[in-house]
C-alpha cells in the first residue's frame, strides 16, 4: 500500500482564545456615574441627549437577562466569525476575539456633515503637501514649513522624489483620529497615512448590531456604512494604469500572522480582489508586476498594500525584507502599477508634521481649517521644549513616528522615574518628540463587568481619495475598557463600538 | 487564481474529506464489531491498517487497544491524518483564502473546528462516539452544501472539487482493499455475506448498493459498485469523473492524460476475477496512480507558489 500524501506544514498553529460574556445588568440612566467630561449620550445624570433618547429608553426597557443573552450572542458571533486580532507578547502571539461593546455611539448628522467637510479638507491639503515635498518644496521655500523638520523626517523617502502618482494623490486611504474634549470641541489627534487599520471592524460592528438588536434600528434612521468597500474598490480602480480593462486589484498582506490579517482578508473578500503576499508577485524586465497564478503570470494593476514602506521593495528599502516584491518601486515609478498608499506618503504621518496641518490648509487651499488640531508643543522649538520639560506631569508626550500607542508618556499617570526618562529622551532627540495637553476625552456608556459605566472613546473615520474623495459615515469608535484609561488601542486593552450617524430619532 | 491559493483550496478540501471519511469509517467499524462473534479476530490493529497508519501508530503507542487507536485516529495531533489534525489544518488553510469563498464558509469551517476541538474527547467513549462523529460529519456536509449552493463554479471551486474527489477515491480503494483482506479468513463461512456487507458499510455504501444492485452482497457486484459505478458518489469511477469535470474547467493537459489511464483501468477490469484474486494489487495500482496524479496536479498548477527563480518561460504550462 502506498503512503498517503499529506501536505507539509509550513507554519505552527495557534489556539484561539475564548472570551465568555460577563454578567449584565440593564442600563439605568439615573444611576449612571457621569464624569465631569463630555458624555456622548447623556447631557446630565438621567437626561439623555436628544438623539440618544430612543437608545437609552430601549436599553432601560430591555430586561437584564435579555441584555445578557444578547451580549453572549455577540461574543459567540464574534468567535464564530473569527473576528480576531493578534496581540504580540513574550508568551507568543495570541489570537484575540475582537472586544465589542453593545451600546452604540451616536453622532447627529448635522454635526457629522461639518466633521466630514473638515476631514476632506484636511486630506486634500495633506496630499498637496506630500506632492509638493517630493517635487519643488514650495512650502519650505515660502517659509511656511521648516526645512529642518523634513531633514529629520524618518518617513521621507529619497526614492520617491519626482514621482508622479495619478491625480497627484499619495495618501489614498487616511484614518484620522478624532477626540472630543470636555467642552464638546472635536479635535484632530492624528492622521494615519501609512497603513491605517480598523475599517473592517467598523463594518463588522454594524453587522453585529443589525443581527443582534434589529428592533433598535426601527427607532432610528442610521446611515449605512457598507458602501465603504465599493468606494474603496472604485478608488483603487481609478489608479489602474490600464484604463480600458477591468483592473486586477490585490491587497498585499504581510501574511497570516500580521495583527491585521483579518482585515486584509476581509477587504479583499468584500472587493472581490486577490489577497497576495510578497512572494506571490514578481516584477519582470518590462517593469510590470505579475501575480503567480495557476495559468502562469497575470499582470496586476493596482496594489492596496498593507506592508510598511520599509518592507515593500528589498531592492530599494530594507534588503532583508521577504514581505515585499523586488522591483516594485521601479514599476510604480514607471507608472506600470498603482500603489495605495503611495510609497513615501508616511512623510505626512508624523506627529511633528501634524502640528503644521492648519498652516498647510491655509497655504494650499486658502481656507481656514474646519477641524482644529489639539494644541501641540514641538520639542524642537526651544521655548516649547522648556515648557514641556517643566510640565511632563501634565502633558502627553508622543514620539513623532510611532503608531499603536507605543512609546508614549501620559503625564498625569506617570511616575517621576518615567518622567525623568522622557526628559532624557527629549533632550537627546528633540525633533522626535511633541507634547499635547491631556484632554479629558469624551465618554460613552459601556457595559463593564455587569454595570454600565462611562468609558473614554475616540473616533477613527476613514477618508478615501483618488479621483474622488469620500468619507465613511461615522467611523470606528474605539473605547478604553479600563476605568479611567485613555488608551483606546486594541493592542492595549481597547475595544470598540458601533458608531451611528443618525438623521434624527423617530 | 493565485497558485498558492489554489494549492491551499485543494488541500483544504482533501483534509475535510479525510476527516469525514475517517469519522464514517470509525462509526461503521464500531457498529460492525458488535455484530462479530466474540473472539473473532477483527482487532483495532486492523483498523489502523485500513487507513495506512499502523506504522505511524506504533511510533507512539505500544498496544493497539481500542482507546489508543481511537485517540490516535480521532484526536492525536501527532497523527497528521487524525480527524482533529485534518479539521485544524483545513481551518488554517481556509484562513488564508477567506476572500475567495462565500463569507459564511469561513464561519462554518471555524465552527466545525471549534466544535471538534471541544468535543473530540468524548468520542473516545463508545457511548458518545457515534453522536460526536456524526455531528462532525453533519457539520462538514453543511460546509460542502454551502459551497455547492452559494459559490460560483470558478477555478477555486474546481480545485476543491479536485481535492475532495482525489481524496475520496483514495479512501475508497484503501477501505476496500484492507477490509476485504481482514475479512478474508471468514470466506465460505456463515459470515460470507457479512464480509462484503461490512465493506459496504465502512464506505457508507450499503443502502445505495441494496437499492441499485442487489439485496445480497456478492463479491463481484460489490467491487463493480465501489470501483466502477457511475452514479454512486463514493465509487472510484464517479470520483474520477468528478476529477475529469474539474480538470476540464482548468488549463493544462497533463493531469487529464494521467486520468484517462485510470478511467480505462476501472472500466476494463474483470470484477468477477478480481473478487477471487488480485484485489490488493489492483487497489495498490490505483493508489499509485492517484499519488502520481496528485504530483502532476502540483507540478501543473502549484509550482509557481514555491520559491524559485522566476522567468516567464518557467511559467508555460506543463
Amino acid at each position: 500500500m502506498k503512503t498517503r500524501a499529506i501536505k507539509a506544514r509550513d507554519h505552527f498553529i495557534k489556539k484561539p482564545c475564548v472570551q465568555i460574556g460577563d454578567q449584565m445588568m440593564k442600563i439605568d440612566c439615573g444611576s449612571y456615574p457621569l464624569t465631569s467630561g463630555f458624555d456622548e449620550l447623556l447631557e446630565a445624570p438621567g437626561k439623555p441627549r436628544n438623539s440618544a433618547e430612543g437608545l437609552c429608553d430601549y436599553f432601560a426597557e430591555l430586561p437584564s437577562d435579555e441584555l445578557e443573552a444578547r451580549h453572549r450572542a455577540v461574543d459567540a458571533a464574534i468567535m464564530a466569525a473569527g473576528i480576531t486580532f493578534t496581540v504580540y507578547s513574550e508568551a507568543g502571539n495570541i489570537d484575540r476575539a475582537w472586544p465589542f461593546d453593545v451600546v452604540p455611539r451616536i453622532i447627529e448628522k448635522a454635526e457629522w456633515d461639518g466633521i466630514e467637510a473638515g476631514l476632506k479638507q484636511r486630506l486634500k491639503a495633506l496630499n498637496l503637501f506630500i506632492d509638493d515635498i517630493y517635487h519643488e518644496q514650495k512650502i519650505i521655500r515660502d517659509g511656511v514649513f521648516p526645512a529642518e523638520v523634513l531633514a529629520d523626517s524618518k518617513n521621507f523617502r529619497e526614492a520617491c522624489v519626482g514621482a508622479n502618482p495619478p491625480y497627484g494623490v499619495w495618501a489614498h486611504i487616511c484614518g484620522t483620529d478624532l477626540v472630543r474634549d470636555g467642552d464638546g470641541t472635536v479635535y484632530v489627534l492624528e492622521d494615519n497615512l501609512r497603513v491605517p487599520s480598523g475599517v473592517s471592524y467598523m463594518l463588522e460592528n454594524r453587522q453585529l448590531m443589525k443581527r443582534l438588536f434589529p428592533e433598535l434600528f426601527a427607532r432610528y434612521d442610521v446611515l449605512p456604512v457598507d458602501s465603504y468597500t465599493a468606494q474603496l474598490y472604485d478608488m483603487l480602480a481609478a489608479l489602474s494604469p490600464r484604463e480600458d480593462e477591468r483592473p486586477e486589484i490585490a491587497v498585499l498582506t504581510p501574511g497570516v500572522y500580521n495583527s491585521a490579517y483579518f482585515e486584509h482578508s476581509y477587504l479583499a473578500q468584500q472587493m472581490g480582489a486577490h489577497l497576495v503576499e510578497g512572494p506571490d508577485l514578481v516584477v519582470l524586465d518590462d517593469d510590470c508586476v505579475y501575480m503567480k497564478t495557476i495559468e502562469g503570470l497575470t499582470r496586476l494593476d493596482v496594489i492596496y498594500r498593507r506592508v510598511d514602506d520599509d518592507f515593500i521593495d528589498p531592492e530599494v528599502f530594507r534588503a532583508d525584507s521577504t514581505l515585499g516584491v523586488p522591483g516594485l518601486m521601479r514599476s510604480w515609478r514607471a507608472g506600470k502599477v498603482g500603489i495605495a498608499n503611495a510609497p513615501g506618503s508616511g512623510v505626512a504621518d508624523d506627529k511633528v508634521v501634524y502640528a503644521y496641518v492648519p498652516q498647510m490648509i491655509e497655504y494650499y487651499l486658502g481656507e481656514k481649517a474646519i477641524l482644529p488640531n489639539v494644541p501641540s508643543y514641538l520639542c524642537m522649538n526651544e521655548s516649547d521644549r522648556d515648557y514641556v520639560l517643566a510640565n511632563l506631569d501634565k502633558l502627553v508626550v508622543k514620539p513623532a513616528n510611532e503608531s499603536g500607542g507605543y512609546g508614549m508618556l501620559i503625564g498625569p499617570k506617570s511616575t517621576p522615574e518615567e518622567q525623568a526618562k522622557f526628559a532624557e529622551l527629549i533632550t537627546a532627540n528633540p525633533r522626535n518628540y511633541m507634547a499635547q495637553p491631556t484632554l479629558s476625552l469624551s465618554t460613552v456608556p459601556t457595559l463593564c463587568d455587569g454595570v454600565i459605566e462611562p468609558r473614554h472613546v475616540d473616533l477613527r473615520p476613514f477618508i478615501l481619495q483618488s479621483k474622488d474623495i469620500n468619507v465613511t459615515r461615522g467611523g470606528l469608535t474605539r473605547v478604553a475598557l479600563r476605568r479611567g484609561s485613555l488608551v483606546v488601542n486594541s493592542s492595549q486593552g481597547g475595544g470598540s463600538k458601533d458608531t451611528w450617524v443618525v438623521q434624527g430619532a423617530l | 487564481m493565485l497558485a498558492r491559493v489554489a494549492e491551499n483550496l485543494y488541500w483544504m478540501a482533501r483534509y475535510l474529506e479525510r476527516a469525514e471519511d475517517t469519522a464514517r469509517l470509525i462509526n461503521a467499524t464500531t457498529m460492525l464489531l458488535m455484530d462479530m462473534p466474540r473472539g473473532a479476530s477483527f482487532g483495532w490493529e486492523d483498523l489502523l491498517k485500513v487507513v495506512g497508519l499502523d506504522e505511524a501508530f506504533h511510533q507512539h503507542y505500544d498496544e493497539a487497544s481500542e482507546n489508543a487507536v481511537m485517540s490516535f485516529l480521532i484526536q492525536d495531533e501527532r497523527n497528521p491524518s487524525s480527524i482533529f489534525a485534518c479539521v485544524r489544518l483545513a481551518r488554517e488553510n481556509t484562513r488564508t483564502f477567506r476572500e475567495v469563498l462565500p463569507r459564511e464558509s469561513w464561519e462554518w469551517v471555524n465552527e466545525l473546528y471549534l466544535y471538534t476541538s471541544t468535543h473530540l474527547g468524548h468520542a473516545l467513549d463508545r457511548r458518545k462516539r457515534f453522536e460526536v462523529l456524526t455531528e462532525i460529519i453533519r457539520r462538514r456536509q453543511a460546509v460542502v452544501g454551502l459551497l455547492s449552493g452559494t459559490m460560483s463554479r470558478d477555478e477555486g471551486f474546481q480545485f476543491m472539487r479536485l481535492g475532495r474527489n482525489l481524496e475520496r477515491a483514495d479512501m475508497t480503494t484503501r477501505v476496500l482493499d484492507v477490509s476485504y483482506a481482514i475479512n478474508l479468513p471468514y470466506q465460505n463461512s456463515q459470515y460470507y455475506d457479512l464480509i462484503w456487507m461490512s465493506v459496504l458499510h465502512a464506505l457508507s455504501a450499503h443502502q445505495m448498493y441494496r437499492r441499485h444492485v442487489d439485496v445480497h452482497a456478492r463479491g463481484h457486484k460489490v467491487l463493480g459498485f465501489l470501483l466502477n459505478d457511475l452514479l454512486f458518489p463514493r465509487s472510484v469511477r464517479h470520483c474520477l469523473h468528478e476529477i475529469q469535470f474539474a480538470l476540464g474547467e482548468l488549463p493544462g493537459v497533463e493531469p487529464m492524460r494521467r486520468l484517462q489511464g485510470m478511467l480505462d483501468l476501472v472500466d476494463r477490469a474483470d470484477y468477477r476475477a478480481l473478487a477471487a484474486n488480485g484485489l490488493h494489487e489492483f487497489c495498490d495500482d490505483i493508489q499509485a496512480r492517484l499519488a502520481d496524479l496528485n504530483a502532476v496536479i502540483g507540478q501543473t498548477y502549484f509550482r509557481a507558489a514555491h520559491p524559485q527563480k522566476m522567468t516567464q518561460s518557467l511559467f508555460s504550462l506543463v
